[in-house]
């Protein structure tokens, strides 16, 4: 569907530039299509970047007003052959003290006037970006120079621009790095907050960004506030680390928990909590490996079948037969409630119990669902839930209602959260989807009347909100999520602020006010979406201003913050640890926000497993963060002596991600019928296969046997002075279901990103032989 | 007189995503179509009785050495003077005012005429039941004021439906466009005094007709023009229709055979 979308930006004069590993359905509306070797992102990013600061094609005035290009950084920082200052060799981790700025006496940061000055983040910047020439990128990329080139100067020539990405960009063991190149990138053409510009995700699911925003994440609490680890004793010493800023939306989250048992007293309730151990990693992968080394006996799986989705598949299998109960809910038997009927596997010496709930899809449940764009939506009942299936809030609240009857007579202190959490919604399930929704919102605890947005919200517990990005979804007027205003454009920048509700505070554009110069005026009067009003005294536009205070003007520090998340307010070209002080609290900060673990500037690194050396760096080619393998004898790591083409993996249009559900709609099957291996010309010629062959594919990991495509659409890439093959495979492929064919995860790697601990499906090393 | 409507494909606007297939199959309730698969992306080689419309996918290398990959949607013509209306021997196939060629199926008898003689090669007989299948433009949809499925759904705006003098202006307007990057842009089946008489099934190509496997000029076979022109009517009018329709399968027996190989000749079969 995002293709709607940009055809209709084509047809209005955007030129579409696509760079991926293989021609695609987008290349072939693109005007300008890259082939890409898988994980050289950055190295072709940053030569972009290169470019422009070596030529002076970035937005001076932009960058000096929005941005930490006059900052001065701390005189410790530095960056040596791959590795920033910090480092420590043995547990693969920076000591980020020295990534930060030098501060005034009221821990203020300093800035210059000149960007020239050498410990300014521009001098640092033009220092680092120096060694990405477009031929050093291109020998990493495969990209020819003047494609490069080309696409520079389309980017140049035509602001403001976006980028749209998904999981290709993310994918990596250097996924997060990849962003920020966007971001430097996107910041230095001032292609920030104006409509028309920014860096958009294209989220992969049609919920899932209502289901980060809902801490369907290991490390997060709704609204993407840190969970709590067991060193963070109060909410205190949470907020050392987390703000005072963010402390008032987790006291708002432990009101809307605990109820009237929150108090200031108790700290809320924070102790009920249960902490995270800091030093352990509790993402997907070592759920698995936990289940493996026999610490996990049970495992409650919704939403998804990591059976199929999951790189490096025997350890799932594995995993999953080392359970001792495993509780599957879905639409369909998938490849996860059925681990036991993999074929070859005898299902008399698997000992987990599995419990199968069959779900409702969304046809057939009430709710909201958020999309890439903030925006949420309300969703209604189309027809009731076929057979015994139920909706995920009434399974949760009738399994919840049972656990609490369990512990209701329990004396001991660890029970005591399950005792004190308020769970009142009403039984039927339309009443219930609201009530969860206005409970979302927050009500002011003093009237019980729904609150109005964030602004409303209070420290002292006299407000309650369950997730504070969405105050204001829900208030006495109603529920915003359902509007349906498509006629009413203000501006007509095609906001529609009456058609449902974005958060934060029904916002269409985040960072909106870097759209306005210093004085709060709109750097391009065609493209004006938020203003300074000085008659008004407030800021004004078609769009909600992305502001800490509307009637705080361009002559306060205030009016001076467009990335208001950071401590500075400003956009951070090179990353950074400040926090703000908070004058409110002596010892707290308040605010701080996120600092990549792998370094305050994007550096490239090759995959895990590459085909060439990593030229820049050859004594440091991977990310240094990392760490795998996690299990020495289930982790292994090929070598392109022995599997010497490059894999990308990948869904596909047709079947989504699992295909747990496409796959059991025939209309789609017959569009995509199996798993399948395309391949260049070339190494097809080498193999001696033709189209639709069949051909073995190997990895470190594991083998499959599929068809091959052979096809023009991926071509042979020139990489350091050598030819390197890069072959695609869709991964949507199980046992079970209407379609069934082999599971692509079973070669991929499991290696993860430092920060987010997502996979490297995007690229690993295999061989692949005639069947 | 009621409006002559029109389909537009615009092919440079395509992104072949096939949910015109899937809403095809959704609105007219037809089952899946396994065929095997062989290493192409195309997901059916042909038509067939449960697929009316197919997107048909070809990885060229054009003139100046660049690689294309190219998407059409391949269904029935609606041609102005349709060869498959002439054959029919049953007054199965109807071309209406509104472009439509309706297909009438309790009139049909599975004689296969249409489909021997259709110079694109469309019509497919279902031989369980005996009956001739082709898109019909969701007729039932476009009496009612709506479009038809495949437009609704695309997805990129590249299938248009509206009044055939409109379809006309925004085709002729994007050839124009085309052009400066493809010299070779033109229009198909726009022209009413081509070979079948102008196509309802309308297209923005972006090179030859042939590069997609259409035919360069579509004809309707000589010998059906003579048959249902001349010898036809006069028949029924003698012997009744259904005395006719028999002899008319004797007779027809030389014609369908000469009119297969001209439609071959001319390029019509060529669609694979």
């Amino acid at each position: 569907m995002a293709m709607k979308w940009i055809m209709r930006a084509k047809e209005k004069g955007a030129i579409i530039i696509h760079v991926d590993p293989r021609f695609t359905r987008t290349s072939k509306v693109a005007d300008i299509f890259a082939q890409i070797r898988p994980g050289t992102d950055i190295a072709f990013l940053n030569s972009i970047i290169n470019y422009i600061l070596e030529n002076k094609l970035y937005d001076e005035e932009f960058v000096k007003t929005h941005t930490n290009a006059a900052y001065l950084v701390n005189q410790d920082f530095s960056f040596d052959d791959g590795l920033f200052s910090g480092y420590n060799e043995e547990t693969h981790k920076y000591d980020n003290s020295s990534w930060s700025y030098q501060l005034d006496s009221n821990g203020k940061p300093l800035k210059t006037d000149s960007l020239d000055h050498p410990d300014t983040v521009f001098s640092h910047l033009k220092k680092f970006f120096k060694r990405y020439t477009f031929e050093v990128a291109a020998n990493i990329s495969g990209i020819p120079v003047e494609k490069i080139k080309l696409i520079a100067d389309t980017l140049v020539n035509n602001r403001p621009g976006t980028i749209l990405y998904a999981l290709g960009m993310t994918q990596h063991t250097v996924g997060v790095q990849n962003i920020r190149s966007f971001g430097v990138l996107q910041l230095l053409l001032g292609n920030v907050g104006k409509p028309g510009s920014g860096i958009n995700a294209l989220r992969g699911e049609p919920n899932v960004q209502g289901a980060t925003d809902f801490a369907v994440l290991f490390n997060y609490a709704p609204g993407y506030l840190n969970w709590p680890n067991s060193t963070q004793t109060s909410l205190d010493v949470w907020a050392e680390s987390n703000g005072t800023f963010r402390k008032k939306f987790f006291v708002n989250l432990l009101k809307a928990w605990f109820g009237d048992h929150a108090t200031p007293e108790n700290d809320f309730g924070y102790g009920w909590l249960p902490k995270m151990d800091k030093r352990k990693n509790y993402s997907i992968f070592r759920i698995f490996e936990t289940a493996i080394e026999g610490k996990m006996k049970f495992l409650y799986v919704m939403g998804q079948n990591p059976a199929v989705t999951s790189p490096n598949l025997n350890v799932v299998y594995e995993a999953l037969s080392s359970l001792e109960m495993l509780v599957v809910a879905d639409l369909f038997q998938t490849e996860t409630a059925c681990f036991w009927e993999k074929p070859g596997v005898d299902p008399a010496k698997i000992n987990t119990e599995v419990i199968f709930l069959p779900a409702a899809s969304f046809l057939e449940k009430e709710g909201t669902l958020s999309n890439s764009g903030r925006l949420v939506q309300w969703r209604y009942t189309g027809i009731k839930p076929v057979g015994q299936a139920k909706s995920d809030l009434e399974m949760h609240d009738l399994i919840f209602r049972k656990i609490r009857e369990l512990y209701k007579d329990s004396t001991d202190p660890k029970d005591e959260p399950i005792k004190k959490i308020i769970w009142d919604y009403p039984a039927e399930q339309k009443e219930m989807a609201e009530a969860v929704l206005k409970e979302i919102n927050g009500y002011d605890l003093k009237t019980g009347k729904l609150l109005t947005g964030i602004g409303a919200l209070r420290d002292d517990g006299t407000t309650s909100a369950g997730n504070w990005l969405y105050a204001g979804v829900f208030t006495e007027e109603g529920n915003h999520s359902k509007r349906r205003d498509n006629q009413n454009d203000p501006g007509g920048m095609g906001i529609y602020p009456g058609f449902a509700w974005s958060w934060p505070g029904n916002m269409k554009i985040l960072y909106n006010r870097a759209s306005c110069d210093a004085n709060g005026k709109p750097f391009d009067e065609n493209l004006k979406i938020v203003w300074w009003d000085e008659k008004q005294g407030k800021w004004t536009g078609y769009d909600t201003p992305d502001v800490p205070n509307a009637a705080d003007g361009p002559d306060t520090p205030n009016g001076q913050k467009p990335f208001r998340m950071t401590g500075e307010g400003i956009g951070r070209l090179m990353a950074n640890t400040y926090k703000d002080p908070d004058p409110n609290h002596a010892n707290l900060p308040r605010d701080s926000s996120a600092t990549p673990a792998d370094g305050p500037l994007p550096e490239f690194y090759e995959p895990v497993e590459s085909p060439t050396e990593n030229i820049l760096h050859p004594n440091v080619p991977i990310n240094p963060c990392l760490i795998y393998p996690r299990l020495e004898t289930k982790q292994p790591i090929g070598t392109k002596e022995d599997f010497p083409y490059v894999l990308c993996t990948s869904s596909i249009a047709e079947h989504w991600c699992a295909g747990s559900v496409t796959r059991n709609i025939p209309w789609l099957n017959e569009l995509v019928k199996e798993t399948y291996i395309e391949m260049p010309e070339k190494l097809a010629k080498k193999l001696n296969v033709k189209n639709g062959d069949r051909v073995v594919v190997s990895s470190a990991r594991g083998e499959v046997e599929v068809k091959a495509m052979v096809t023009k659409r991926l071509q042979t890439l020139k990489i350091n002075g050598e030819e390197v093959i890069v072959v695609w495979m869709p991964y949507n492929w199980g046992y079970k279901g209407l379609s069934q064919a082999a599971s692509t995860n079973l070669l991929t790697i499991d290696a993860g990103d430092p920060n987010t601990w997502i996979q490297e499906t995007k690229a690993c090393l295999v061989n692949v032989r005639k069947a | 007189m009621a409006v002559e409507y029109a389909m537009l494909h615009d092919i440079s606007k395509c992104t072949g995503c096939r949910a015109c297939m899937v809403a095809c199959k959704q609105w007219k309730d037809l089952p899946a179509d396994p065929t095997p698969f062989v290493g192409e992306f195309q997901s059916h080689p042909d038509l067939s009785p449960t697929t009316l419309n197919l997107i048909r996918m070809t990885e060229t290398i054009d003139e100046q050495g660049n690689f294309r990959w190219d998407f059409l949607k391949f269904q029935c013509m609606h041609c102005g003077d349709p060869a498959c209306a002439k054959a029919c021997p049953e007054e199965a196939l109807i071309k209406k005012d509104n472009g439509v060629v309706s297909f009438i199926e309790e009139n049909c008898v599975g004689c296969g005429y249409c489909a021997q003689n259709c110079p694109f090669g469309v019509p497919k007989i279902d031989k369980e039941r005996n009956k001739s299948t082709k898109c019909n433009l969701c007729e039932d949809r476009i009496e009612h004021g709506m479009v038809p499925a495949c437009a609704k759904t695309c997805t990129a705006n590249a299938i248009l439906w509206g009044p055939r003098e409109e379809m006309v202006a925004i085709a002729k307007k994007r050839v124009e466009e085309l052009k400066k990057k493809y010299p070779h842009a033109q229009l198909y089946g726009v022209d009413k005094s081509d070979g079948v008489g102008g196509t309802t099934m309308m297209y923005v190509l972006t090179d030859k007709p042939s590069v997609f496997g259409l035919p360069d000029n579509p004809k309707v076979p000589v010998s059906l023009t003579i048959w249902k022109d001349i010898a036809q009517p006069g028949g029924k009018l003698l012997l009744g229709a259904t005395t006719m329709a028999v002899i008319g399968a004797l007779v027809s027996n030389t014609i369908l055979n000469r009119g297969k190989k001209e439609a071959q000749e001319e390029g019509g079969s060529n669609h694979e």
